[in-house]
């Protein structure tokens, strides 16, 4: 699998790379208008690659299962975001070399009287810029998600409907009307992936409701919505993938939120369950939910899932980060799985152990050990206590370490020091897997 | 790390462009 994945991923790449450079270089197909000085050449260069990296960047988020599986949704959201910067980056430099030779056309005067080209120039820096400063300092601007979210697809919209607009009207180039039908072509097809991911996608969930059977709560403020599919037999997932779920209103929403999937992916009667702490936001209104309410599920997704050949799997979880988890030791039980299971478990205090109970019984069917970690351990706790460490895996796993297979999943702070612990075991990177639930 | 791996493709992706649009204008100027 591991293999598969690595060439998927070597030929996305490719793909990534020619989508940018090839309609860039097909401009130097036919006949060539009169040739600039290098600067000059080297800025419009610039802002052709910035826009088609602009362009991809639907593409990136669109949810492509054969796509991202490979890495996992959450690296590619992390590569859209530092990518985007890039792309800004080049645009933004495009535009200063282009006005550096020519101070005239930055003076506001004549920026309004400047052709409409140039205009939309502005207009799409503009945008980009707006782009960049929500989703950088979101959270400093106290700005919502959904609101956040929205304003991410108009905006973008706008930089690239305006970037398109300044190509068409002042790129020299795109007066041959075939390279103009090229990145006419190209573009249509950016705006084919965003009505893909914005109209179709939502159809298709649309016809494929699921409803809540029960909501239960769990300790640790977590509740589990039990769904089921509704008319149609469901999808199956493998442990540890995650899905997007719209609780209120219809797929068309613009927002739906991650979780992933917290039951045994050994059942197979199309239902689901989904653990969700209240964090404070959304996930507060979760035990809300009705039973019977109409939801939408838009998944699998994630390679964050057993599968590969492994002695032992060590599963690593910090607070809600052991949904995933619980997906893999209950499918585990359920296939009897035989071979040993750690578990170490990151919690606020012995109260607040999510699945406690479950995971108590579950030892019965599986050769499962739990070491529970309390950052606030009651009187008398003999236990781990703290932060999860390179000598707690020492004391509790037998050697060699780059033997086992190792899954982390926990927020961002537990997962860099667990990395590192890792390293420290001189565990190789294709040992562990990893998913950072706070990626969007 | 995984996401360092993310960033070193950010990264490579960004040296190839710049590359890309260097070779683009040095053809350019050249031809």
């Amino acid at each position: 699998m591991r293999l598969r994945y690595a060439v998927r991923g070597a030929i996305w790449i490719a793909f990534y790379l020619l989508f940018i450079l090839a309609p860039l270089f097909a401009l130097l197909a036919g006949t060539w208008p009169p040739a600039r000085d290098f600067w000059t050449e080297f800025a419009v260069a610039l802002g052709y690659s910035g826009l088609a990296m602009m362009g991809l960047q639907v593409g990136l988020t669109a949810r492509f299962r054969y796509v991202t599986e490979p890495w996992g949704e959450d690296v590619i959201y992390h590569f859209h975001r530092q990518i985007s910067l890039i792309a800004v980056g080049l645009i933004v430099t495009h535009a200063v070399i282009l006005t550096a030779g020519r101070p005239e056309m930055l003076a506001p005067l004549n920026v309004l009287e400047a052709p409409w080209s140039a205009r939309f120039a502005i207009v799409s820096i503009v945008a980009l810029i707006g782009l960049v400063v929500a989703a950088l300092w979101r959270l400093r601007l106290k700005i919502g998600y959904e609101a956040w979210h929205l304003s991410h697809i108009v905006l973008a919209v706008v930089a690239i409907a305006a970037g398109i607009a300044h190509m068409v009207g002042s790129g020299v180039y795109l007066v041959d009307p075939q390279k103009r039908a090229l990145w006419i072509g190209l573009t249509i097809f950016w705006i084919g992936l965003l009505l893909y991911v914005r109209i179709v996608k939502p159809l298709f969930m649309l016809r494929r409701p699921y409803r809540v059977s029960e909501v239960r709560r769990e300790r640790g403020d977590t509740t589990t919505l039990v769904m089921r599919a509704d008319g149609h037999p469901g999808f199956r997932f493998r442990p540890g993938q995650f899905g997007w779920l719209t609780v209120w209103g219809s797929p068309f929403k613009i927002t739906g939120h991650p979780f992933s999937f917290s039951s045994s992916a050994a059942v197979t009667d199309g239902r689901v369950e989904m653990s969700i702490r209240n964090l404070g936001d959304f996930t507060s209104e979760t035990h809300k939910v009705p039973v019977g309410q109409r939801v939408y599920l838009d998944g699998p997704y994630g390679a964050f899932t057993i599968g590969n050949p492994a002695d032992m799997h060590v599963l690593i979880a910090g607070g809600i980060g052991v949904t995933p988890m619980m997906s893999m030791i209950r499918t585990l039980a359920d296939r009897g799985d035989e071979r040993p299971v750690n578990l170490f478990y990151g919690s606020r205090d012995w109260e607040s152990i999510t699945f406690r109970e479950e995971l108590e019984a579950l030892k019965a069917r599986l050769n499962l050990t739990i070491v529970h970690v309390l950052a606030n351990p009651p009187v008398g706790w003999t236990g781990e206590q703290g932060f999860i460490t390179a000598e707690m895996f020492k004391r509790h796993l037998p050697p060699p370490y780059a033997d086992h297979e190792y899954f982390i999943c926990g927020p961002d702070v537990m997962m860099d020091a667990i990395e590192k612990a890792l390293g420290e075991l001189n565990v190789p990177l294709s040992k562990y897997h990893s998913e950072r639930y706070s990626f969007v | 790390m995984r996401r360092l791996f993310a960033d070193r493709l950010v990264f490579a992706t960004a040296v190839i462009v710049i590359l890309g649009s260097i070779l683009f204008a040095l053809l350019r100027v050249a031809g």
